[in-house]
């Protein structure tokens, strides 16, 4: 890496005559002149380290980027080749496997998007640095498709070394690109003035023992990448406001009415920004009895000034409550993005930086911005600290995060209210009589029923069918994990938690890993259930059946053989015989609780295995029963029909539909009327 | 007795349905203890649960009919030309079919300004409803063509448009409502053309439908601020019957009193929208007979039986002249 005092002599003879200021608020310069690697503070391998100078030309929407990658190689096995992601093709043109996996899943629109809107990256040079000697690779640089063999994919380039890079070797690797920044697809481009640029430069892959991990790039994954040092100077027109990963420690004005900002950050493994003249920039702390300061900076559009403190109350929740229950959050400093309206930047998360998401008008209670906020400031310890492969195991931060955001939005925003928007959508309604609670909204079981079956949690994420990748992924996890907190408890979960993110801070776990610390942790084997819920795709739904209480009664020929005898009615002791019957309708199996509640309260209860496709339960007693449930405490709550877990033989389903369906009169005699306007 | 009869109109077209929501509810619930959270409230859960399996009319029954909810669903599902199950479709043809039917005698009714008897009053729907058949044929067309057309230029082609590279939702807000705006400026207009339209089939006894939407487009162009007008205090008596719905609207009905009390206070705001439709048929009988009343237009008050002017005219035309001071000529009608 060089030193930073050389990166900006370079600069300033490159960029003529300027007047440096320091950047408001700006941490003072970190010195990089050692080797990041050599760091004694370094909380994470810091292999692959990057120094970019990027200049944004918002006339053609063009970014044109140097860079220089210090790359080390932590593996056990010798580089023959280097691969590097190059997002932002994705978005070439229809033939990429990112379109055709949007096309597949439905969403054909973007393929007839006008050609403004359309984005990439060609790359100019490739120069690999190592022992004083420069290796041109440019001219060798061959597109390659290692996930579908997709010849017109244009996301990964190889690159062939003359030398492999042995295991602990370091070096350096010189790019010039040009990205032409798209119209946003997946959270990144551009609308308007507001940019939001992220997996906008050439990024190199991870490489494992077994080679090279550096998938394409697929509409049904996000990303992996290594951790390092980022040290990015931005050239943007004066007078826009620049947010981005780390923190800003120097900006100068140069000339043409261009000001060039220069974050950095170490231990982070991406790097993103934003800039725009039309930001708001509110600045608020968080601050703990046991953890870490945090400053926030929030970068809001101006039409959403009045929700700053919306924003800033959920960030701190989360660190708050993540802190609390995983681990501190250690970067000192997080910046929010309330990105642009129609930008489709929102809700996505980079390192120390993330976009939240919200509309004009939001009532207090409607979920949003708090959740989306709150999700997405999670994601600095589910993806940001915690570096699974969000190609093949997104699950592992998308799951564990919308699972960890319902339990803080319980903790502190819940209950919200369904909120409907109309007119356009752009006029919001909430139904306070409709609660939403982590139950219900927070585990998202209703985008989850109907595609339960599309997909083995375990196949690679980036083979999900892309309809439904969603649910499979955030969806099916936070209602697993919220089955395993009531099966194991709070506490057990939380252990199980905060152990595998302490030991797994700044690595790349994999779900054998996760699923290791939860035995371990729980001091139980729990093989079978993840069996259940991550590899496959059964669909849990127990019913209860049968369900009789009556009088008990005894007909036919008793007494022995030679003495027997008729008796029609042969008991008359006032028992009642309760009978249930509990059935499997679907696939999945889990040891399910059985209550029956009788008259007097009193209660019977039984523990099923759940195995058999239905089990007979037989009970006798002085009352008759009133009431029959399967998992009555709600332990499974991956079941997909909770009507038929219970009966009773005092429904309430006759007074619950007579008086639904007179409120739905009174919709459907105004939809009349509103239809009257025509006679 | 109008507001009563056709409160008992609307509520008859809708019953049927509401009574196979029930039927579908019923089943879903079956003995389930999920019963009783919708029976004493309302809850999220359950209703998923339903609309997960839930089709056709079951699937129109969502979060949205609860209270005020249920308005601003219908009001944006007309503006913004969303479709409409086929069941609430063909409910909603039907309902508008009948009060084609009825308006005949109920306009009849408010130009005379007295009561007329049973008789008198299907009478007269009788004797209009085919001119009103052949006016709602042309008035389906010009309405067709303003939501099949202008609608959608509006709406999904200039709005698109106009916002594509917007970046503030308030500005795309005020561009929609501009939208609405002229949207529903041209709505008015083909409304206000054949409200008048229809008063002039029936007060002047027109039989063709071209001829009336001439005549009321006439009317409404030669008092043109009269009609803008009234047409506003009326709209503006629905606006604030809607503001005090949404105020006064307890949203989920629970339990015991407090569920018919729910009810009841909605089908208050039915019936207030029954009447409010009513004045307005009325004011623009009235404004229309204020401006151009004079005995051959007007079924004014002399006339005793029948009681309507068109059904007396097929019984004796001559008694359309009644006003001028003659004794009915018919025998027994003295």
């Amino acid at each position: 890496m060089f030193p930073r005092i050389v990166v900006a002599f370079v600069w300033l003879a490159l960029t003529g005559a300027q007047a440096q200021t320091p950047a408001p608020a700006a941490a003072p310069p970190q010195d990089r002149s050692a080797a990041p690697v050599a760091a004694p503070d370094a909380l994470s391998p810091r292999n692959a380290n990057y120094r970019i100078t990027a200049r944004l030309d918002p006339a053609t929407r063009t970014i044109t980027g140097d860079e220089t990658i210090t790359w080390r190689n932590t593996s056990n096995t010798p580089a023959s080749t280097l691969q590097f992601h190059l997002y932002y093709n994705a978005w070439r043109n229809t033939r990429s496997s990112w379109m055709r996996g949007r096309m597949l899943g439905g969403n054909t629109p973007l393929a007839g998007r006008p050609s403004e809107d359309w984005g990439w990256i060609d790359l100019s040079r490739m120069r690999v640095l190592r022992g004083g000697a420069a290796d041109d690779v440019f001219t060798q640089l061959r597109f390659i498709a290692p996930d579908d063999g997709n010849a017109e994919d244009r996301t990964v380039v190889e690159a062939p070394l003359a030398e492999p890079v042995q295991p602990g070797e370091t070096i350096h690797i010189e790019i010039g690109w040009t990205a032409r920044v798209p119209r946003t697809f997946s959270r990144t481009g551009a609308i308007g003035d507001f940019y939001f640029i992220a997996q906008w430069f050439p990024k190199i892959g991870v490489l494992e023992d077994s080679g090279w991990n550096c998938h394409q790039f697929h509409s049904t994954t996000e990303f992996f990448a290594d951790f390092g040092v980022y040290d990015v100077q931005l050239d943007v027109p004066k007078g826009w406001v620049v947010g981005a990963t780390g923190r800003e420690t120097a900006r100068t004005d140069g000339a043409g009415d261009r000001t060039v900002h220069t974050y950095s950050q170490a231990d982070v493994h991406d790097f993103a920004w934003t800039t725009s003249p039309d930001y708001i920039e509110k600045r608020a702390r968080f601050e703990h009895e046991t953890l870490p300061a945090v400053d926030i900076r929030l970068l809001l559009q101006p039409e959403h000034e009045g929700q700053a403190e919306r924003h800033f109350a959920a960030t701190r929740a989360a660190l708050q409550y993540y802190g609390e229950w995983f681990g501190p959050y250690p970067y000192g400093h997080i910046t929010v993005i309330d990105p642009a309206w129609q930008s489709g930047a929102g809700g996505m998360e980079y390192p120390t930086l993330f976009t939240s998401g919200t509309r004009l008008f939001v009532p207090a209670r409607a979920g949003q911005p708090e959740g989306v906020t709150v999700h997405e400031a999670g994601h600095q310890f589910w993806y940001g600290i915690i570096a699974s492969n969000e190609f093949e195991h997104a699950w592992m931060d998308e799951g564990l995060n919308t699972y960890s955001t319902a339990r803080v939005m319980d903790q502190v925003f819940y209950p919200n209210y369904y909120t409907k928007r109309y007119f356009g959508e752009l006029i919001p309604w909430s139904f306070e009589d409709l609660s939403i609670t982590r139950d219900t909204d927070g585990n998202r079981m209703p985008a989850y029923r109907p595609v339960a079956k599309n997909d083995d949690q375990s196949t690679p994420t980036w083979r999900y069918w892309p309809g439904s990748a969603s649910a499979i992924t955030y969806n099916k996890t936070a209602l697993w994990l919220h089955t395993l907190e009531r099966m194991l408890g709070w506490d057990t979960v939380q252990r199980i938690l905060s152990t595998y993110f302490q030991r797994y801070a700044f690595k790349h776990p994999k779900p054998e890993d996760f699923f290791a610390v939860a035995n371990e942790v729980s001091g139980q084997d729990l093989t079978w259930f993840f069996d259940q819920v991550h590899r496959s795709s059964n669909v849990f739904d127990y019913a209860v059946d049968v369900f009789r209480s009556a009088p008990a009664s005894e007909r036919g020929f008793f007494g022995e053989p030679g003495a027997q005898s008729f008796d029609p009615a042969r008991r008359a002791d006032g028992a009642f015989r309760t009978t249930l019957v509990v059935r499997r309708l679907g696939e999945g199996i889990f040891p399910v609780d059985v209550r029956v509640v009788f008259e007097n309260g009193e209660e019977q209860r039984w523990n099923w295995d759940g195995k058999d496709r239905w089990k007979a339960f037989d009970v006798e007693k002085p009352v008759r029963a009133v009431t029959a449930e399967v998992d009555p405490e709600r332990v499974l709550l991956l079941d997909v029909n909770r009507t038929n877990n219970s009966a009773t033989l005092k429904p309430a389903g006759p007074a619950a539909a007579r008086k639904w369906s007179l409120a739905w009169l009174i919709w459907l005699q105004d939809h009349l009327l509103t239809y009257g306007f025509f006679i | 007795m109008l507001v009563a009869g056709m409160s008992a109109v609307t509520l008859l077209i809708a019953l049927p349905l509401s009574l196979a929501l029930r039927g579908m509810l019923e089943a879903h619930f079956g003995r389930s203890l999920a019963a009783e959270a919708p029976a004493a409230g309302a809850g999220y859960e359950w209703w998923q649960e339903f609309l997960a399996q839930a089709s056709g009319l079951g699937a129109t029954f969502t979060p949205s009919i609860i209270g005020f909810g249920a308005v601003l669903d219908n009001l944006s599902a007309l503006l913004d030309n969303l479709p409409m199950a086929s069941t609430i479709a063909g409910a909603t043809a039907a309902w508008m079919l009948i009060w084609s039917f009825l308006s005949g005698g109920v306009i009849d009714r408010l130009a005379r300004d007295r009561r007329t008897r049973t008789a008198g009053f299907f009478a007269a729907c009788g004797v209009h409803f085919w001119r009103f058949l052949r006016l709602g044929i042309i008035a389906w067309l010009l309405y067709t063509f303003l939501f099949l057309h202008v609608h959608h230029w509006i709406f999904d082609e200039a709005y698109p448009a106009l916002i594509a590279d917007l970046t503030s939702e308030r500005t795309a807000l005020l561009i929609r409502i501009a939208g609405y705006l002229l949207f529903g400026g041209a709505l008015i207009l083909f409304n206000l053309i054949l409200d008048y339209a229809r008063i002039r089939i029936v007060v002047e006894d027109r039989r063709s439908a071209i001829g009336a939407i001439a005549a009321g487009a006439r009317f409404v162009r030669r008092h043109a601020g009269r009609v803008t007008a009234l047409y506003l205090l009326n709209g503006l008596a629905f606006v604030l019957l809607l503001a005090a719905y949404a105020v006064l609207s307890p949203g989920a009905p629970g339990t015991g009193l407090g569920l018919w009390a729910v009810l009841l206070l909605g089908q208050a705001y039915i019936v207030a929208r029954h009447y409010l439709k009513l004045v307005f048929y009325a004011s623009e009988t009235a404004l229309f007979q204020a401006q151009l009343a004079h005995a051959a237009y007007t079924a004014a008050p002399a006339v005793v039986w029948p009681d309507s002017p068109a059904a007396e005219a097929i019984v004796n035309p001559s008694t359309r002249f009644a006003r001028s001071g003659q004794a009915p000529q018919r025998a027994g009608l003295s």
